[in-house]
């Protein structure tokens, strides 16, 4: 049982997670996964010393501190546009720069 | 066989989370990730990241569980049983790497610290700093809430 391979495949699962899904939730959940896979390097490279786990609080703290920045971010981009899909708010995005061009242009 | 089991159940609720269509089932699995993490934890002797693990995993959960019913869409759609068995065969599947192939070289790190000497003697002022971002953090929210209560 190697725990460098579990945690790279699950690092790659999170890195596909990231690249492929359009909701935003789940692209949160690819993030935690990411971080799950770094955390648990931290500590199975350095299980029997305390030094993995005295590292791995930073590595918590900033996972913490990320998650709760992005799920900021989440809220506010789902209540501006109404929706959690990526696709419909690029689309919407760029109408609405569209939009600002075209006007920008008539003045 | 304990750390085997809890590495495909880990890659089997990974899978889950991410290929599930309806969210509130992904955040359930990902419950699943920190539970297994956590165990794996405690189990290789690292008792304070289990604790840690849980007292995250439970908080980042709460929060999710209240985003996905804000965010998500309202009638929620049954997962196929053929599909779901389907990611819980490619769990298992990519778990087979980690269980039977091997890159690690050097398990000893050459430092022998126990957890208290590292936390305070050798990441004192850190973890100090840590702890007054997290309370300025707190009391920034306090503020904030009280603000739009007063208004």
């Amino acid at each position: 049982m190697d725990f460098v391979i579990l945690a790279l495949i699950m690092l790659a699962i999170g890195i596909y997670g990231l690249l492929t899904n359009r909701q935003l939730l789940k692209v949160f959940i690819s993030i935690e996964l990411i971080a799950t896979a770094a955390t648990l390097n931290f500590v199975m490279l350095a299980s029997p010393h305390g030094l993995g786990e005295a590292l791995l609080i930073l590595a918590f703290s900033v996972d913490t501190a990320v998650s709760a920045v992005i799920l900021a971010l989440l809220v506010l981009v789902s209540k501006r546009y109404g929706t959690g899909d990526l696709s419909k708010i690029i689309a919407e995005m760029q109408e609405n720069a569209e939009k600002e061009e075209s006007e920008v242009e008539a003045q | 066989m304990i750390f085997e089991i809890l590495a495909i159940g880990l890659i089997i609720s990974a899978i889950l989370a991410l290929f599930l269509d309806e969210v509130v089932y992904s955040v359930a699995a990902l419950s699943g990730i920190f539970f297994f993490t956590a165990i794996i934890y405690a189990l290789s002797g690292s008792l304070f990241a289990a604790i840690f693990q849980f007292a995250v995993g439970v908080g980042t959960l709460a929060i999710l569980f209240l985003s996905s019913e804000m965010l998500g869409e309202k009638q929620i759609k049954k997962a196929s049983p053929a599909k779901t068995a389907g990611l819980i065969g490619a769990g298992v599947v990519l778990s087979l790497p980690a269980i039977f192939l091997s890159v690690s070289t050097k398990k000893n790190l050459g430092i022998d610290v126990d957890f208290g000497e590292a936390l305070w003697n050798m990441r004192g002022f850190d973890v100090l700093l840590q702890a007054l971002v997290i309370l300025t953090i707190a009391l920034g929210i306090a503020i904030v809430l009280y603000e739009r209560r007063k208004k």
